[in-house]
């Protein structure tokens, strides 16, 4: 709980962590994080270009041209990849 | 940890090991690579540049730098630095004797670095008996330097009949000082092959330090740690063996290897004088015959899904066959104490 006088800053967005780097593999991106280290493979084909999250990004913005289903995959995939601190909040 | 897409094949390493030199101020008596004096011919500075450039063209996340001790190379900062102008991460495994405040706080300076400190023991003595003289002191104090920055920092133990006892003393000496802990296995590999009966911890020691593992969540363990992995560490690391899929090796003069502990001509994948690094990690046939390996006697094992085999360096030290499975997993401790146990009963 937040203390009296103290309100939470909304996150501007999100970015990969500094611990983490990505790239592309055949079957989408490839997580690492040197803390562990720890992998995450992520089959997102050719969705999301591996420098994606090097800059900051709102949680709901994607690449032009990716439908709406595509959208909503790709969300879960963010809170994910939030949750198992590879991305961060700003 | 997702075999599949690692059996569809990386297209290069995530990490690598590169041994910068061979040369050592110390002679440990575990020590995998023989370390002491410089090989003939090590890569020149030239050289270890423009591999770095090639590692980044590769898309190589992580390079872990051993040797020898990598700071006896006047250019190795200078390494450092080319990895990290790339954003090529790097962890540097020292015996800390080199270590200095002035080094410390020019490492300090960059984000990008970590570093592993050699201690074998939570006493001063059962370090030093392999390390030599002093050692333990030098190690003491260049971890003190180190836990004075940001730089993550880490005490590494290599895992031996001698200081087996002492590993919860040596997570309370890490703690106290303010790093972590990162026990490495032994393996007969360089010098530890010389000394490998009276270093190499016994069955029981395994496991009970299995046992021990598994409660001490904070504490990493070295790559092939998986096969002694209890089901409560699941996912806190690999379950395969990554030599030539996710990790490879690059020794003083270029050649590469599909992984430290496997160093010798027959495991030799190609010299970096001859090929580009990613024409070897595309073409090596040494790489592709770990990348298909299957340990298929190790199918039936209960811990098949937890460890698939081991590591297939301790089982070509021991047994000279990769294809054998780990001699040493826990399967074949609990197997080999209940055998000795018949053995006395009868
Ligand atoms: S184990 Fe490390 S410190 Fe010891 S001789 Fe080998 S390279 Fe040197
Ligand atoms: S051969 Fe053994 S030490 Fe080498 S990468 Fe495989 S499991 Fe690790």
């Amino acid at each position: 709980m937040a203390s009296a006088g103290f309100t939470k800053m909304a996150a501007a967005g999100i970015k990969l962590h500094p611990s983490c780097r990505t790239r592309q593999e055949r079957f989408g991106l490839l997580f690492y994080d040197c803390k562990g280290p720890r992998l995450l493979f992520a089959a997102t084909g050719t969705l999301l270009p591996a420098d994606y999250f090097g800059t900051v990004r709102r949680r709901d913005e994607f690449p032009a041209g990716t439908s709406e289903s595509e959208k909503k995959a790709l969300q879960k995939f963010v809170t994910q990849l939030l949750e198992k601190g590879f991305l961060h909040e700003q | 940890m997702s075999n599949k897409y690692v059996e569809m094949g990386m297209r290069s390493p995530v990490n690598l090991t590169w041994e910068v030199t061979q040369a050592c101020n110390l002679r440990c008596s575990h020590c995998l690579s023989s370390s002491g004096d410089p090989a003939k011919n090590e890569l020149s500075t030239a050289e270890a540049l423009d591999l770095v450039e090639q590692l980044h063209t590769a898309g190589v996340f992580q390079v872990n730098f051993g040797g020898g001790e990598p700071f006896i190379r006047p250019d190795f900062e200078q390494i450092l630095a080319a990895c990290h102008k790339h954003g090529i991460m790097t962890c540097i495994s020292t015996n800390g004797t080199l270590i200095t405040p002035e080094l410390v706080s020019r490492l300090a300076s960059n984000r990008l670095v970590a570093i592993q400190v050699s201690l074998d023991g939570a006493k001063r003595e059962t370090c030093d008996a392999v390390r030599g003289a002093g050692v333990y002191d030098a190690a003491i104090k260049a971890v003190k330097l180190l836990a004075a920055t940001s730089i993550p920092a880490s005490i590494n133990t290599v895992l031996t009949t001698h200081n087996a006892d002492e590993i919860p003393a040596m997570h309370e000496l890490a703690r106290s000082l303010g790093v972590s802990l990162r026990v490495s296995r032994f393996r007969p590999s360089g010098r530890g092959a010389d000394n490998w009966e009276s270093l190499r911890p016994t069955p029981e020691q395994l496991i009970s330090f299995s046992d021990w593992l598994a409660k001490s969540g904070d504490v990493r363990t070295g790559d092939s740690f998986f096969s002694l992995t209890t089901q409560e560490r699941q996912g806190l690391g690999l379950n395969l063996c990554g030599a030539a899929k996710l990790t490879c090796c690059v020794n003083p003069t270029g050649h590469m290897y599909p992984c430290a502990f496997l160093q010798s001509d027959r495991f030799e994948a190609g010299d970096l004088r001859a090929s580009s690094f990613q024409e070897i990690w595309d073409t090596s046939k040494i790489y592709a015959s770990f990348r298909n390996l299957r340990i298929h006697s190790c199918e039936e094992c209960t811990r098949f899904d937890q460890c698939h085999g081991g590591c297939p360096a301790v089982a070509w030290h021991l047994k000279n066959d990769i294809n054998g499975g780990d001699p040493e997993c826990l399967e074949r401790c609990v197997t080999s104490i209940a055998d000795n146990r018949l053995a006395e009963a009868a």
